[in-house]
């Protein structure tokens, strides 16, 4: 043995199991981050056994290999050019069928490979029974039986794929198409053996054949020549089937998942529908449904929000009651002010202000998204979600950004593409956060009326709906809807949830907590150099002259950036009373709350918008978001002085 | 009389069909591939391929998507992709 460090990827449909294998492979050590370049996620981690250094990368759920998703072309780019050692490809049992169709399409990038039968015990209770014997002669690839949450067949598993890396030299089988495709396939792989490419060539051949315009750019820089037999190949097919060669293709792979499929499985039903069944019609019901689905969001919204308020409160009490002691250490000079109001309240508001709503909505989201109860959600709120460019999944974020607009940012990523991620996540950012309602209410409710407060949500509504849809017209890339697999009901597995849980949380505070030290010294920074007045005059042009507002809101303006509701505490604090009706008009008021709601996202905000889309689009979203928050404000400003209402 | 062929999106709930073609609206008939090609895979790699039988569940109330048994799994396609997807209803 020479080779003491292996790499072995797991693979396989979303939703079965993979995570929970991954969790009991690779224990607490794992690392979360993101594939280089992309906003997608990559889970990595380590365990050691019978003398190698097991390396464990987890690939996305997904049901194909082709170049719908990123998450699609990460994974066949990752199997095919970073070549690990093996791929565990963990297989639903209870939907088989859909399943096989991902492992043929594993099985023709011809990797190392061993199938993981998972959720067996769920299978079983569906009345399905899989003869793993056979399904392994046929693919020609062990097949382990495996129910992930208690730990069955996890050891087999890794043995079987260090053995099989011991042995080397395994041949892939292959999948079989018809007579008349096959031939194709042989005749164009011929061609293309001669070329250098680091993908197998059948499988160049069939990815040709499908039409997979990445394989095709490819080829088209090394031998043109090979696509003009593609085309005339391609157009034999299509002229036999009458239907594309790329539906041809997936038809018959799926015909060979299917045949498989029964071939190896039983079925008896059960005689009446198990609870989950009766749960999910009860759960997607066309009346019922909503109320249900009502009952639950609010359970949990409130569940997060009052566990995050009470322990939000508390710890900035026992933070704030370190700054007698902090003063009397470092005396109260200009470096103990930069450490304390710099540094120290930078991290004081990371803490106190996202992670005691970060951690439960992070826990409820896993918790929903493991049940099956997130797709349900999707499925009744669909067709509300698309009058705004967006789908069903995206429903839950924007509700979670009520809350706070930092893990309603993160939650984005369940959306499919990277368009819809783009979108969803802008659109989240426009969604009033709590701290924005404490201004909203705060200020315009308890001053103007609580039907103006109302107003400002309903304004927020419309430019959500509208610049939701712009951008969807905006964006380059396909349109795509709603498809989804709604799997069974589920307990999730507890100890998954918990751990994806904290190392997501691990991850956020590495990326965002720096940016909110950095955000927050050099407002400090501004504060201690005398650079507030100055900086309040440079806005007032903005403020002053095309708000309305009095030249002192531009502090806070720039203060409102740490955290939204300390724009009226220091509006508090700098006009020196609480009662804002001796300051401000109620057009002031409803101006600036106005402004405060659109204006920018908060830097704990900027700083998940960062983790998730990257520095540019993060930034040009900030941009765009202070600049329309002037504009708009400026032109309500006007209409509320030419109507004469307030 | 009903047609015998029919936008999935028209079934009722609990008829089957087998699909026959999957129709692209002019917007997704760009080029040879690009828009057209990512549309139509995306729904035949779900396992929409023609010649499939598919069976309606329910639809989601105020046009919303549709739930189909299809491959002994359970889909939800969004109403505007059933539109597109052509059916031979099965009696």
């Amino acid at each position: 043995m020479t080779k003491k460090q292996i790499t072995i990827a797991l693979a396989g449909n979303a939703n079965v199991g993979k995570s929970v294998i991954f969790n009991h492979l690779t224990g607490l050590h794992q690392h979360i981050g993101n594939w280089p370049g992309k906003t997608v996620e990559k889970a990595e981690g380590t365990l050691h056994f019978k003398g190698y250094t097991v390396d464990i990368v987890d690939l996305p759920g997904i049901y194909s290999l082709s170049t719908f998703s990123i998450e699609e072309l990460i994974s066949r780019e990752y199997i095919a050019i970073e070549n690990p050692d093996l791929v565990i490809n963990v297989v639903d049992a209870s939907v088989l069928e859909r399943n096989l169709f991902f492992t043929l399409q594993l099985i023709e990038l011809e990797t190392p490979m061993v199938v993981a039968l998972n959720q067996v015990d769920m299978a079983k209770k569906k009345g399905i029974k899989i003869d793993c014997k056979k399904l392994e002669n046929i693919l020609g690839v062990p097949v382990i039986p495996t129910i992930a949450p208690s730990q069955v067949g996890i050891y087999d598993l890794l043995e079987t794929a260090v053995n099989i890396i011991e042995k080397g030299d395994s041949t892939p089988s292959y999948v079989r198409y018809g007579e008349e495709i096959e031939d194709k396939i042989q005749e164009l792989s011929k061609v293309i053996e001669k070329i250098q490419l680091p993908y197998p060539a059948r499988w160049v051949a069939i990815k040709l054949l499908e039409g997979d315009e990445q394989i095709e750019s490819k080829i088209r820089q090394t031998d043109p020549n090979v696509l003009v037999k593609v085309e005339k190949l391609a157009g034999q097919i299509e002229s036999i089937h009458g239907h594309s060669c790329t539906t041809v293709i997936t038809s018959a792979r799926y015909e060979v998942a299917g045949c498989i499929a029964r071939e190896v499985q039983q079925i008896v039903p059960p005689a009446k529908p198990p609870m989950r069944e009766r749960l999910h019609i009860l759960t997607t019901h066309k009346l019922l449904g909503y109320p249900l689905m009502a009952a639950m969001l609010l359970s949990v919204f409130f569940a997060i929000f009052s566990f995050g308020d009470f322990t939000s409160g508390l710890l900035s009490d026992i933070f704030y009651s370190l700054e007698p002691i902090f003063s009397s250490l470092f005396g109260s000079g200009v470096v103990a002010r930069l450490i304390w109001g710099g540094v120290l309240e930078g991290v004081i508001a990371g803490i106190t202000v996202a992670l005691p709503y970060l951690f439960p909505f992070y826990l409820m989201l896993y918790i929903l998204e493991d049940s099956g109860y997130l797709s349900r959600v999707a499925f009744l709120m669909d067709n509300l979600m698309h009058k705004m460019g967006l789908h069903g999944k995206a429903f839950i974020p924007m509700m979670l950004g009520f809350g706070c607009n930092v893990p309603a940012c993160l939650g984005c990523r369940i959306m499919e593409t990277e368009r819809e991620r783009l979108l969803a996540t802008f659109v989240v950012t426009l969604v009033p956060c709590a701290a924005t309602s404490v201004v909203i209410l705060g200020l315009v409710g308890a001053f103007v009326g609580v039907q103006w407060a109302l107003l400002l949500y309903v304004i927020d509504l419309v430019i959500i709906f509208i610049l939701g849809r712009m951008a969807f017209k905006a964006l380059p890339g396909e349109p795509t809807g709603l498809i989804m697999e709604m799997h069974d009901y589920r307990i999730p597995h507890a100890e998954t949830v918990v751990k994806q849980t904290w190392f997501r949380l691990k991850e956020f505070i590495k990326m965002a907590f720096p940016l909110i030290i950095v955000g927050s010294f050099v407002i400090k920074l501004a504060e201690v150099l005398n650079l507030l007045e100055p900086i309040a005059d440079v806005l007032s042009p903005i403020t002053v002259v095309w708000l309305g507002l009095p030249a002192i809101t531009g502090i806070t303006l720039i203060f409102g950036v740490l955290r939204k509701e300390l724009t009226l505490i220091m509006l508090a604090t700098l006009l020196g009373t609480a009662n804002f009706a001796l300051v401000l008009n109620p057009v002031q008021m409803f101006v600036f709350a106005l402004v405060i709601m659109l204006y920018i996202p908060c830097i704990p905000t900027i700083g998940a918008l960062v983790r998730e889309l990257g520095w540019k689009k993060a930034l040009f979203i900030t941009v765009f978001e202070i600049a329309f928050a002037i504009i708009v404000g400026g032109i309500v400003y006007r209409l509320l002085l030419l109507a004469n209402i307030l | 009389m009903r047609k015998l062929e029919l936008p999935l999106a028209q079934l009722r709930d609990g008829e089957s069909g087998v699909i026959i073609s999957i129709n692209m609206t002019p917007r997704h008939r760009q080029g040879l591939h690009g828009h057209q090609w990512g549309f139509q895979k995306r729904l035949e790699d779900m396992g929409l391929t023609p010649g499939t039988k598919v069976m309606v569940i329910k639809s989601a109330p105020f046009h919303g998507p549709v739930e189909l048994q299809v491959r002994g799994s359970r889909l939800a396609i969004g109403r505007g992709m059933a539109e597109r997807v052509l059916v031979r209803v099965e009696k």
